[in-house]
């Protein structure tokens, strides 16, 4: 017995040296190790043996058929890495190709800087509001005390769809809807789009602003520049100097311009700032007496800033368009750069 | 507005430069955009002095000096002779820049560095010879910008006036307005004109629009030209010269600000009367325009009729020419409103009428027309006749304010005294007077203040003085509450934001499109509100819909080459509705191009209604707003949306809430071939376009958590043949009604026409995927559950199974 089971191993493993892929050792464990197999075989005969001699020999059967069958596994999971390895291999891509994906959307660079804007203060506490855009003269002018011979109520320069609504110039007449309503404390912020008759290199009939004011009792000229200074530091980063300048519009008194140091020459003068190193970013002041009469707060007791930014000089400054008209050309080339 | 720096300092007593007056201007408010000189191109070229002279180490015929500013001493190579220890010189440093912007740099000669180098009157182009440097007079004082010192070298202050300051318009009020911000000096130009013996011109004041208006009579002028230096003052000015006596008046206009008119006295008839025009009269203005006049225009007129155009221009039948001997000179005041009014109508804007639009100082019509009396004489010769008429009804009383200073300390976020107030105040030509009560002073502004009526004007007043870089800045101290947005703001973020992940690109368009546009999309124009003055027709209607101008965007971009559009607007748009304008948000798509955009080893397919509709699924899927919303064939008489002829009739659906006969929210589908064409496109365009208003309400709801399943579902196929009019969603509407309790899920897999399928009919097959609550479904159980969803398909809608 000791005898067949060491040829049937030598052969079991002469067969095994030859086989040279996965299958090949199949068809090797198959052969030998399965149920027709010579091991089988040897297992039957075990029936005929003597009880005193069964035990022994089933042992040594054993033991060789387990060395066997460890054996075939061995090889065969060697020959099974090597044989996936070569597949792998076969299966190379070029990693340069391009890859398959969706087009990516893109929000207009409008949104995406009104947004931010919308953000930083209502980070702070700021609501957002808004009003229609097709507003009565009184909303547009009367009540921000800009007087019935004002130039900017003339046909030239607004829009008219009849004889007392236009197209807002501004989004200043959200304060005066806000205030209308509602007690002091107000923060508000309230973006939108606006309209004016012009339309040249500079300025569009259409464009958008973010208008901001906040009433309460002793706000003072000193907290609308803390505000706007870390608001425009936010936006044009930290070191951008800011200046306030006076300046003049009917619905605030004092009215101030900020000018933010120019972001393209940093302040040593060039093309943009027009040799000044300043570039004119927003107008603001503190909110007139006249204007909180019209909505009947006591200017006595309250006092209130305002400010008023345009989006796109915002944007064209962010992103460096140098042209006001492809913002609303809406070129694909121009859309998907944002 | 250009204003001579020169002239300017004939008034003011003051040692800073142009460019400093503009600093200082600037930030208090008037904006000075820039500054340049009449005199040669040269930039920072400095007078210095000559401290020391040596000779170059390396070179016989250099000579090696120290020259020196106030503020710096520099080492300069020369190779000039003429000059010696102690001239003054004009000195170029480093960075300065010669005529034909030639910017000094470093430089070695000759082994020894010049931080600069001394000019000769060629190299500043003053002069085209010179032997050797530029020797200045002794006592020039050192460390001034060379243009500064030169004679005849003038700077032009380029400021921007805002309207509130109309007293700025003039050399005088800008000269005034330095010394208040700078603190130097201001003196006066008082005219020396005296009255005649005799009466002066009678005049009469009709209208409310004249507040005050006066004459002097000059007889025996010479008309003729004016001397070459007042000439160039015009035109650095920015006017034309005419005649020494029209030249006189442009010259107090600009140094005073004060219009003024001469008529040539012996062209008019009997007396002089500022009235309202009468309708239907006429006048030829000077510039040659031909006026129809209309009631509430102002006028001075004579027996004749108009002579002038009160504040704005005078007639050609009493203008001033050369045989003009005797005048009739005008300085009046009008009011703004009536001037600007008269000018719109007519069209017609001068000089005069510019600064009478902004309101003259009415204290100084007298003054004026007295500079500029004194200034004709002089010029064209001639004397005065009579005495002045000065007719003046209603002398203006400068009103006092109250100024509390504590409140504008409230106001602005910093503290003065009382004494520093005063100080400033005053030197704004505004009296102050101390009351009874403590930091409570009373002021008087002075006449040519008109800007300043009241407490935050005062303000405003001291904080430009001080400077806005002082008042502190501060963050305010307020209650902490998060900033709300509105349910809509929100909601637009949202969508924006489901559109931006399907790979669309947001545009913004104009609201305002044009009628052909409106006409080419099948909508209504009366139904629209309309720009009363547009600016171009193109820009004359308030949109009704975003999908007209997406529909301009797809032509723009197919001509640029752009090929692949996905393109989305998020807006509101603009509607009459029983004569009212109503408002409203609306979302639009446009999808143009493969569904999947094109890819190199991927199998295109171009884009269907099945892709827009897939969208707005997703649209209405990411909003939690999916249940209720249908999608339905239009029909005629769905009004909402005018879409017609705009969309393909087969394959364009409307969006609906609450079944067929609910709102209509929207419409998507295929554009109709013909109009996809007009715009450019040859292929299939999908666009969508959905109502915000239905969408506000329910998108913030919370959708309650459903339970995982716990027990394996079973699937069973339903492929059947039934009659094309059946809709899938009737087949579905038909299922839900079986059993709602096992039947999980139902889901078309696929739809089939033609074919081995007879026509009239088509091919579904459902996939319906059964689970209960409770167990494990048996097969034979499952077996039943379908028999019963195949017999109702059978019976509802006689279907034929396939094999």
């Amino acid at each position: 017995m000791k005898q067949r089971l060491d040829t049937l191993k030598a052969e079991v493993m002469a067969a095994l040296n030859k086989a040279a892929s996965s299958r090949e050792i199949t068809e090797v464990k198959q052969q030998y190790l399965g149920r027709k197999g010579p091991v089988a075989a040897l297992v039957k005969e075990l029936g005929g043996l003597a009880p005193e001699l069964r035990r022994a020999a089933g042992e040594s059967i054993n033991a060789v058929k387990k060395a066997l069958e460890a054996e075939v596994e061995l090889r065969l999971s060697d020959f099974e890495r090597r044989e996936q390895d070569a597949l792998l291999a076969s299966e190379t891509v070029d990693v340069t190709l391009p890859g398959r994906r969706l087009p990516l959307g893109s929000l207009h660079p409008v949104t995406t800087v009104m947004s931010e804007i919308e953000d930083f203060f209502g980070d702070l506490g700021f609501e957002v509001a808004e009003g229609p855009e097709i507003e009565s003269d009184y909303y547009c002018f009367e009540a921000l005390n800009i007087p019935k011979d004002h130039p900017a109520r003339d046909m030239q320069d607004t829009f008219y769809v009849n004889q007392d609504a236009v197209l807002r110039t501004h989004t200043s007449p959200v304060q005066i809807r806000v205030m209308e309503g509602r007690k002091p404390p107000l923060r508000i912020i309230a973006p939108g789009t606006v309209y004016r008759r012009d339309s040249d290199i500079t300025h569009t009939p259409m464009f958008h602003q973010v208008e901001g004011f906040m009433v309460d009792k002793d706000i003072t000229m000193s907290h609308l520049k803390g505000i706007l200074s870390s608001f425009l530091k936010h936006l044009f980063g930290k070191k951008r100097e800011v200046r306030f300048r006076p300046s003049f519009f009917p619905f605030t008194e004092p009215s101030a311009e900020v000018d933010i140091q120019c972001v393209l020459c940093n302040g040593s003068g060039c093309r943009v700032c027009k040799d000044t190193g300043w570039l004119e970013i927003l107008g603001c002041g503190m909110i007139h007496p006249n204007v909180f009469a019209s909505v009947e707060y006591d200017s006595t007791e309250v006092t209130g800033f305002a400010f008023g930014l345009g989006i796109e000089r915002i944007a064209m400054l962010k992103y460096g368009i140098d042209d006001l008209r492809v913002f609303f050309d809406n070129d694909t080339k121009f859309l998907r750069q944002f | 507005m250009l204003f001579s720096y020169n002239w300017i300092k004939e008034y003011i007593d003051t040692k800073l430069s142009a460019v400093e007056v503009c600093d200082r201007l600037t930030a208090a408010g008037i904006e000075v955009d820039g500054v340049s000189s009449e005199g040669p191109d040269i930039k920072g070229v400095v007078t210095a002095e000559i401290i020391s002279k040596g000779s170059h180490p390396n070179a016989d015929r250099l000579s090696l000096c120290e020259v020196a500013t106030p503020d710096k001493t520099y080492s300069i190579v020369c190779g000039a002779t003429n000059m010696k220890v102690g001239d003054k010189v004009a000195l170029a440093p480093v960075g300065a820049v010669l005529p034909g912007g030639h910017k000094l740099k470093k430089s070695k000669i000759r082994g020894v560095a010049s931080e600069g180098m001394m000019c000769s009157e060629v190299e500043l182009g003053l002069s085209a010879e010179s032997d050797g440097i530029m020797i200045l007079p002794d006592g020039t004082e050192v460390g001034n910008d060379l243009v500064s010192v030169l004679d005849g070298a003038d700077s032009m202050l380029d400021a921007d006036i805002l309207p509130n300051r109309p007293d700025c318009i003039s050399i005088r009020g800008l000269a005034r307005e330095i010394a208040a911000v700078t603190g130097c000096g201001f003196t006066d130009k008082i005219p020396a004109v005296k009255d005649s013996s005799g009466s002066g011109v009678e005049v009469g004041i009709e209208s409310l629009d004249c507040k005050r208006y006066s004459a002097r009579v000059i007889k025996g002028v010479k008309v003729g030209d004016s001397p070459a230096a007042l000439k160039a003052r015009l035109e650095a000015h920015g006017m034309r010269p005419v005649n020494n006596v029209v030249d006189a008046t442009n010259i107090i206009l600009l140094e005073m600000g004060q219009p003024l008119h001469a008529f040539d006295l012996k062209k008019l008839t009997g007396q002089i009367i500022v009235r309202q025009a009468t309708e239907g009269e006429s006048i030829t203005a000077i510039d040659g325009s031909k006026h129809q006049l209309k009631e509430g225009m102002l006028v001075i007129a004579d027996d004749t009729g108009a002579q002038a155009i009160a504040g704005i221009m005078g007639g050609t039948v009493s203008e001033v020419t050369e045989v003009t001997t005797d005048i009739m000179l005008e300085s009046a005041y009008f009011v703004p409103a009536s001037v600007r009014r008269t000018s719109r109508k007519l069209g017609l804007n001068s000089d005069s009428s510019y600064r009478f639009e902004r309101g003259v100082d009415i204290e100084s019509v007298v003054v004026a027309l007295d500079r500029a009396a004194e200034l004709i004489i002089e010029l064209a010769g001639g004397s005065i006749a009579g005495t002045v008429t000065d007719v003046y009804p209603t002398v203006k009383k400068q009103e006092p304010i109250s100024f509390d200073i504590a409140r504008a300390e409230r106001l602005l976020g910093m503290s003065f005294s009382e004494d520093e107030v005063v100080k400033i105040l005053e030197g704004l030509s505004i009296t102050t007077d101390k009351t009874t009560e403590k930091n409570i002073l009373k002021v008087t502004p002075p006449s040519f203040r008109i800007d300043i009526n009241s407490q935050p004007d005062l303000a405003e007043e001291i904080a430009r003085v001080k400077g806005y870089e002082n008042i502190p800045e501060l963050l305010p101290v307020a209650s902490l509450e998060s900033g709300k947005r509105s349910r809509l703001s929100t909601l637009r973020r949202r969508l924006r934001a489901l559109l931006v992940g399907e790979g669309f690109n947001e545009a913004i368009n104009y609201s305002f499109v044009s009628p052909e546009l409106i006409r080419l999309t099948g909508d209504d124009l009366e139904q629209c509100v309309s720009v009363v003055n547009p600016l171009s027709s193109d820009q004359s209607v308030m949109r009704r819909s975003l999908l007209p101008s997406l529909l301009e965007n797809m032509r723009l971009n197919l001509g640029r080459s752009n090929e692949e559009l996905r393109l989305f607007e998020v807006r509101p748009v603009y509607s009459l509705e029983s004569g009212k304008v109503r408002q409203s948000w609306r979302i639009a798509g446009l999808l143009y191009g493969n569904r999947t955009g094109a890819q190199w080893n991927r199998n295109d397919r171009w884009c269907d209604f099945f892709d827009i509709k897939g969208i707005v699924e997703r649209i209405y899927a990411g909003l939690n707003l999916e249940k209720g919303v249908e999608y339905s064939q239009l029909e005629e008489g769905d009004k909402y949306f005018k879409t017609g002829q705009l969309m393909h009739p087969g394959k364009s659906a409307g969006v609906f809430k609450g079944g067929r006969r609910g709102v209509h929210i929207g419409v998507l589908g295929e554009l109709h071939p013909s109009v996809a064409k007009t715009f450019g496109s040859r292929k299939t365009a999908c666009v969508f376009e959905l109502e915000l208003g239905a969408m506000e309400k329910g998108f913030q709801k919370i959708r309650p958590y459903e339970k995982l399943p716990r027990y394996p579902h079973s699937i069973r196929d339903a492929a059947f043949i039934v009659d094309e009019q059946v809709t899938y969603s009737e087949i579905m509407r038909s299922i839900s009604k079986i059993s709602t309790k096992v039947i999980d899920n139902v889901e078309v897999f696929d739809v089939y026409y033609g074919g081995s399928v007879e026509q009239g009919k088509k091919s579904i097959a459902l996939r319906i995927i059964y689970r209960s609550a409770d167990k494990t479904l048996k097969s034979d159980e499952v077996d039943k559950l379908h028999s019963t969803v195949t017999g109702e398909l059978v019976s509802r809608f006689g279907v034929e199974f396939r094999s």
